[in-house]
């Protein structure tokens, strides 16, 4: 192989790595393979257009069209260079935003030599948001962050820039300088123990981390225990200090609901009683029309009865008997004064005629022993006169009622011929009848 | 620890789009071939 064929193949050979690199995003090691590679041989357009690619990737664009640009000239035709420039420039829009970049990343770094590490990182910060692929802007942004010692800030923009790169030396520096600090701190706090840490590497990244001890295990029991207090404690303030208040609220509502309920009944108990009283005073006035009514009726009737006994009296079309009926049927109490006055006339007229014929009747009733007729007969002469014959009717009636075994009323009638007739030979003759019928019944009885 | 401001002085300005072509133009091309070429010429 002659020199140029050497020399041609080792920027092969470098162009291969670089390309190796580029993939696993290990710009930094494909910019150093690739500037090799075009140091072996500058016509090697692959290289040179891969190179601006890297710095692409970098976020930096404007690198990278100068690379293109370098391999336009070098190797004009069949040149995927010419592509990558002419997409930038038919876009004026593109170039002017890549254009405000650079010009705005230069201001931060004018910002940061001049002490205006705030505005830098405003800036900044807005820079990263716009072009979240600007690798320097992020490792500016970190040193500021590591300047002002906010390590937390720092690290998260850290990890964006590995991301970007995975061997950048800047970024590593940054990161390896956070973890010396970070180990600086945490093994001079004294009531630290020394713990025993795990460190292995992640990538390029090395991850330290303390392993589980049994303090922490201690730890663990001692929340379990303090939970597991907190509830009981929690439960007897339940049971002696709320439970007994809601209970007593509770039951004061229960009470209040049996008083309205029992105000309610009462209230309902003395209406149906007022209700009650209301129905009674109905009927009674009821009651009481009836017998107004029944009066008024019986007054009606006795008025007609007295008028047409008294017709037929004077024109003698019924006989004394059958007048006297009439007469004793008539209710005496629904007739007024003059009514009365009609009737006692009437009575004085009738009742003595009356009284012979039933008297003769009813005795010779009782000389047959025909009682039942007697004392239908002898009944009415007592009713329309009791002192006929100087009580001899009603002595009689007592007779027939004795001899019919009616002894209730024979008793009765015995003892009114005693009372009315004192004194003489009827009344005797009733008391000792009146006695034997008693020695009678005490007889029955005791036996 | 860092030094804040040796490590700012690592920082070099960005391109900006109207620098290109001027940079472009500056840019070292020699490889290895004219290197070589040159040893040669320089030799004879």
């Amino acid at each position: 192989m002659d020199i140029r064929g050497e020399l041609r193949y080792r920027s092969l050979y470098w162009y291969n790595d670089g390309l190796r690199k580029a993939k696993i995003r290990d710009l930094t090691g494909a910019e150093n393979s690739l500037k090799k590679s075009i140091q072996f041989d500058k016509y090697n357009k692959d290289a040179r257009n891969l190179l601006g690619l890297v710095y692409y990737g970098r976020g930096d664009v404007t690198r990278a069209l100068v690379v293109w640009t370098v391999s336009l000239k070098l190797v004009p035709a069949d040149n995927i260079a010419s592509d990558y420039i002419d997409e930038f420039k038919s876009s004026r829009g593109d170039l002017e935003a890549v254009d405000q970049t650079a010009k705005k990343y230069n201001q931060c770094l004018q910002y940061c030599r001049q002490g205006g590490e705030d505005l830098a990182v405003i800036q900044l910060k807005k820079i990263v948001t716009e072009h979240p692929d600007f690798l320097k802007a992020y490792q500016l942004l970190a040193l500021l962050y590591l300047h002002t010692e906010q390590y937390a800030k720092a690290r998260q923009v850290l990890r964006k820039a590995q991301k970007l790169d995975t061997t950048d030396p800047i970024t590593l520096n940054y990161i390896y300088e956070l973890n010396r600090m970070h180990r600086k701190r945490t093994s001079g706090q004294k009531d630290v123990k020394e713990q025993q840490t795990v460190s292995y590497k992640l990538g390029n990244e090395t991850i330290i981390q303390p392993v589980e001890t049994k303090e922490r295990e201690k730890g663990m029991a001692f929340t379990i225990a303090n939970i597991v207090i907190g509830l009981v404690v929690g439960a007897a303030v339940m049971w002696f200090l709320i439970m007994p208040a809601v209970n007593e609220s509770q039951a004061r509502q229960m009470n209040e609901s049996i008083v309205e309920a029992s105000d309610q009944i009462a209230s309902q108990e003395s209406e149906i009683s007022a209700l009650e009283k209301e129905l009674e005073s109905y009927r009674t006035q009821s009651d009481e029309a009836q017998t107004a009514k029944e009066t008024a009726e019986s007054t009606k009737s006795s008025y007609e009865s007295l008028m047409d006994i008294q017709t037929k009296y004077r024109n003698g079309s019924e006989s004394n008997e059958n007048l006297a009926d009439e007469l004793l049927a008539i209710n005496q109490d629904s007739l007024g004064d003059l009514g009365k006055e009609q009737f006692t006339e009437l009575t004085e007229s009738i009742y003595p005629s009356a009284c012979r014929r039933q008297y003769n009747r009813g005795v010779a009733n009782s000389d047959v022993e025909n009682y039942e007729a007697a004392i239908e007969n002898l009944s009415k002469v007592v009713r329309m006169d009791e002192t006929y014959d100087d009580g001899n009717a009603m002595y009689l009636l007592a007779q027939a009622y004795e001899e019919t075994g009616d002894t209730e009323n024979a008793k009765n009638y015995y003892q009114k011929v005693t009372e009315q007739f004192s004194g003489t030979s009827l009344a005797e003759e009733a008391q000792s009848a009146l006695e034997s019928l008693n020695a009678a019944g005490s007889g029955n009885t005791g036996e | 620890m860092l030094n804040f401001e040796e490590e700012l002085k690592k920082f070099q300005p960005s391109l900006e789009v109207d620098e290109i072509e001027e940079e472009a133009l500056s840019e070292d091309l020699t490889d290895l071939s004219d290197l070589l070429k040159d040893i040669l010429e320089t030799t004879r």
